[in-house]
């Protein structure tokens, strides 16, 4: 609940000597109770105002007092006068600003409002990445916090298996202390009743809580005694895991939880947010011991430590570099193409380092770009009004005004709706930021596992850039219509200024509206796409209850206690087997439990596709000349009966099948159709296809795999979900090893979500390492995708309402200056006689060409997206496109009724009066 | 020499300074006594800045306080009124008590 940070750091900066601190600690406090009060986002809006209004203040004060300082005193008691000097832009220019802001109500909400999204997307979309390129670890000095990793130049991939390294640098490394490792472990924590839920538990290094340099705040750190073989097992427990499993028990130093198997200590608490290195919350000792691994053997860790003082990353690299090539030297056949790199900590966690500046470049000019699209509207209805205010201007000059002068006005003018716009943008962009967090944490952690230095709060930087956004957008919405303006000599315009206006929307602006019609069909069609997946999502059929079964994936430690040497794979997969096997049976004996199946992916779940042949002894489906795309599950033998799917011909699974010489396989009637071409499939055989990098061709990999034979059918059960729902599959008998991690499917009476925590009690009996993770209802797998399509479906529609809103007023602002610079020619024609239909046929026609233009240029941008595969569309669809394009269409020429229709009731002889 | 005159919201500052006392009172809590008692809406920053011009006239004084965890850990700048502030008040009430004499008929009451 900590104040913005931007606002600490502006205030920090205009404080008075040795007040800082004192200055931000009132508003820390201020804010603190404000949105205790008010909530978050109110909350920190107006503490945001207050810091502005206080950065102001301290700098009026500091501004009055060098100028007392600088005064010399008045000879004879006179005021000292000054020479006035030429401003370009004075103080009464931003208040004729603010007075435009309230005198042209309509421009002020629809360019501030497209100012003010474009600043917010610009804001919240670079503090989102700069936290991710450049972040900023909260902890003491987080800058001088590295980590080192080790890149092997033959296969250009990361080398984590690093213990033997890790020794060597401990040893020798000068330019980096405190080294340390960790890795993350899931742990079921068990704390009484037998209940257990899985945690990120750290294997972590005693230095890290130096490196740290944060206190527990209850009990002690670990310590390096704590490393040593045959040391008491302990843990020490962050601030949630203590308030949550503990109750903040404060007296729970001392207290023995389970962690997997093992009884361990809890031995200190630390303090809230604290989360180092990633986000976890529980630290256990690194009882890895180089001596039990081979180089490059052994787990993956990730090594950190602290620059030494007065060492710049550059040295600290230096040195490490001459470490690497001595220790290639020395162990060629190992290390020979090791380079070892020191990084700031958090891109050595996210591993962002070769795409960062490349990543942040393109996004920076992709908001760039939207800006410029943006204030370009916002200028054409600038121009409007400025061509409206042309004999201002005129009189300005004729009065002495210079063309420069008259730029900057308008230019002050833009600015001013664009600090107001950037106030509302920057407001808003912490809600952006959170949102975007969000989705980003469901994307590529998991809830909750976010790492500890993203912060949803607006840095200082980010607010320096917005402030660079609003100026780009004042020049280009202030200063290009200005430069039209006055672009032919306000001196020309004031001989012309008796016998009308000469100014016209040119190219340029023609170019603006028909981007920005383009824009608004893209942007809605994209949206379309997005919601039609969702549809699909939703609307994909199991042709079974899913909402009868809980989906729950099942995973396992691959050790018995911390720090003991962990499982061969063979060993742990058949203690995996035997476990899960118990967990099975006990379920079974539940009488809420109808009955218990496995699959490596279960009905409505991701399915990855992977190339097959089909042998030649009948007819198939033509390919691509590199096989056929399938999804391939493996399942239990009783898959089908569990999830109640009858068999549509041949046989189903039996357990004489897992030990079967010939493998064989069930496919989908999709498969059928897409694959055989219709054919009958049983006796059929398939086999893989594997992508041979040498030869550049996908091969059958006859050693390994070999062909499998199809035994039976089934309907479509859920394959796939999206553009291809209909997608051909095959399912391959198998024991729970084979399907590691195991995603199990308990069909549940009455409610399965109620039946979750038994499922966790029964799990903790059957064994302390076995983790449930994902513990859902069946029909509900698609939540998170449909929550980011949500997300996207939402950008999508505002993005395009901003850009239908800009069309139109743009549109409307061009009819209403055309109307009002023909109101002469228009009156003489109707005073004439002439056709109305024909009068109003030549004012429609310019919006009518631009319109037409904008919606073929975006319709061919659409059909570019569908030919490129990004959304192939039904005929069904094209209509709905078409339709769309239509509406908008009509949007936009409702904009031209009220010019049009005030351009007809123009009177004759007022016609003949207006000079333009 | 005659005490110092303050300016309207100079007196408010100073009075709810006294109020409050030499251990409770800075920026922030005159401000929300300034705007509980009168009812009207002040702002922190012309708060901050009257203390400091009652400072440069020596008619208050601040100190630090000790780091406190509700402002992450930083210290209150606490204020203290100086016999001069106190004599200032006085000086600045009678005034004003002085003007209104017998038009508390005219004005009413102050509540």
């Amino acid at each position: 609940m900590t104040a913005p940070r931007w606002a600490c750091a502006v205030l920090r900066r205009v404080a008075p000597p040795g007040r800082a601190e004192d200055v931000v600690g009132d508003l820390e406090e201020a804010h603190r109770s404000r949105v205790q009060r008010r909530g978050r986002v109110i909350g920190s809006f107006l503490t945001g105002l207050e810091a502005m209004d206080m950065a102001l203040t301290l700098m009026r004060q500091r501004v009055r007092q060098r100028r007392t300082a600088d005064r010399p005193s008045p000879p004879n008691g006179r005021p000292v006068v000054r020479p006035s000097r030429t401003t370009w832009v004075s103080w009464l220019d931003f208040k004729l600003g603010f007075r435009m802001l309230v005198r042209y109500p309509g421009l002020t909400v629809v360019g501030g409002l497209a100012m003010a999204f474009a600043i917010l997307v610009g804001a919240s979309t670079f503090e989102f990445l700069n936290q991710i390129v450049h972040p900023t670890l909260p902890l003491d000095d987080g800058h001088r916090i590295v980590g080192i990793r080790v890149s092997d130049a033959e296969t250009n991939r990361w080398e984590h298996r690093s213990l033997h390294d890790l020794a060597a640098w401990r040893e020798d490394l000068e330019s980096v202390q405190d080294l340390g490792a960790f890795r993350t472990l899931e742990r079921n924590l068990i704390t009484g009743r037998g209940r257990g839920a899985p945690v990120s538990v750290a294997e972590i290094s005693a230095s890290a809580f130096r490196v740290a340099r944060v206190p527990p705040l209850l009990g002690r750190p670990l310590v390096e005694a704590d490393e040593r073989p045959g040391a008491p097992p302990v843990v020490v427990i962050g601030y949630r895991v203590w308030q949550t499993r503990f109750a903040g028990d404060p007296d729970v130093i001392g207290r023995t939880v389970g962690l997997g198997s093992s009884q361990t200590t809890v031995v200190g608490v630390m303090p809230e947010g604290f989360a180092f290195p990633v986000a976890h919350g529980l630290w256990i000792p690194f009882h890895l011991n180089v001596l039990d691994y081979e180089r490059r053997e052994g787990p993956a860790i990730l090594v950190f430590g602290r620059l030494a003082p007065g060492v710049a990353l550059n040295e600290a690299q230096a040195e490490l570099t001459i470490l690497g090539l001595r220790t290639a030297a020395d162990f060629p056949d190992t290390h020979e193409h090791l380079r070892p790199e020191v990084m700031p900590f958090a891109q050595s966690i996210l591993g962002v380092r070769g795409l960062a500046s490349l990543g942040l470049l393109s996004v920076n000019l992709f908001l760039v770009m939207l800006v410029v699209l943006v204030c370009s509207n916002v200028a054409l209805l600038m121009f409007a009004r400025a061509a409206t205010r042309e004999n201002e201007m005129v009189v300005r000059n004729a009065l002495g005004a210079s063309r420069g002068r008259i730029i900057m006005q308008l230019f002050a003018e833009a600015l001013v709706l664009g600090i107001v716009a950037a106030a509302v943008g920057l407001s808003v962009a912490g809600l952006g930021l959170r949102w975007g967090l969000n989705i980003f944490e469901q994307q590529f952690f998991e809830a909750g596992r976010l790492p500890f230095w993203f912060d949803d709060s607006l840095a200082p930087a980010t607010v320096l850039y917005a402030g660079g956004l609003t100026v780009l957008g004042a020049v280009i919405a202030g200063v290009v219509p200005a430069l039209k303006v006055t672009g032919r000599g306000v001196e020309a315009h004031l001989r012309r200024a008796a016998v009308g206006s000469g100014l016209r929307f040119g190219g340029l602006w023609t170019g603006v509206i028909v981007t920005q019609v383009a824009v608004t069909v893209v942007f809605p069609v994209t949206a379309f796409l997005v919601q039609r997946d969702v549809a699909q999502i939703r609307s994909v059929e199991v042709g079974f209850p899913a909402e009868e079964y809980l989906s729950v994936r099942v995973e396992m430690d691959p050790q018995n206690e911390p720090g003991s040497a962990e499982w061969s794979r063979a060993e742990y997969l058949a203690r995996f087997t035997a476990t899960y096997e118990e967990l099975e049976r006990r379920l079974e004996a539940e009488p809420a439990v109808t009955a218990v199946t496995f699959a490596d992916r279960l009905p409505r779940m991701y399915h990855p596709h992977r190339l097959i042949e089909v042998d030649k002894s009948g007819p198939s489906a033509p390919d691509s000349g590199r096989g056929h795309r399938v999804s391939s599950v493996r399942v239990d033998v009783n898959y089908f009966d569990v999830l109640d799917t009858p068999i549509l011909s041949g046989r189903g699974f039996h357990s004489g099948d897992l030990d079967s010489e010939q493998g064989v396989v069930i496919v989908n009637q999709s498969f059928i159709d897409r694959v055989l071409a219709g054919s009958n499939p049983i006796g059929r055989r398939v086999r893989y296809l594997f992508f041979e990098e040498l030869r550049g061709v996908f091969t059958p990999d006859r050693e390994h795999d070999p062909w499998y034979e199809i035994v039976g059918v089934v309907r479509d059960l859920g394959t796939s979900v999206g553009d291809n729902a209909k997608n051909a599959g095959f399912y391959h008998p198998v024991a729970p090893d084979s399907a590691y991690p195991v995603q199990m499917a308990v069909h549940v009476r009455g409610d399965p979500e109620s039946f979750a925590p038994r499922l966790r009690t029964i799990a903790a009996a059957v064994g302390p390492t076995l983790r449930l993770d994902e513990i859902q209802r069946l029909d509900q797998v698609h939540y998170d995708e449909l929550r980011f399509y949500a997300f996207w479906f939402t950008v999508t529609v505002l993005v395009s309402s901003i850009a239908l809103l800009l069309s139109t007023a743009g549109i409307y602002a061009v009819m209403s200056f055309t109307v009002s610079q023909r109101t002469r020619e228009i009156g003489i024609r109707v005073a004439l006689g002439s056709d109305q239909r024909r009068v109003v046929a030549s004012i429609l026609s310019r919006p009518v060409v631009q319109v037409g233009l904008g919606v073929v240029a975006g319709g061919f941008v659409v059909g570019a997206l569908a030919f490129a595969g990004l959304g192939s569309l039904s005929l069904r669809q094209v209509g709905f496109v078409v339709a769309y394009a239509v509406f908008m269409m009509g949007v936009c020429m409702l904009a031209c009724i009220v010019p049009t229709r005030r351009a007809l009731r123009v009177e004759p002889t007022e016609a003949l009066r207006a000079d333009g | 020499m005659p005490s110092e005159s303050l300016a309207e919201f100079e007196l408010l500052v100073t009075l709810a300074a006294l109020r409050l006392g030499p251990e409770e009172a800075y920026t922030v809590s005159i401000a929300e006594d300034i705007a509980r008692r009168t009812g009207r809406s002040v702002r922190r920053a012309n708060v901050y800045t009257t203390l400091q011009r009652l400072e440069t006239k020596g008619l208050v004084s601040t100190r630090l306080g000790n780091p406190r965890p509700e402002r992450g850990g930083r210290p209150r700048r606490l204020v203290a009124v100086e016999p001069d502030g106190v004599a200032a008040v006085r000086a600045t009430t009678a005034a004003i008590q002085a003007m209104v004499g017998e038009l508390g008929d005219v004005i009413g009451e102050a509540r």
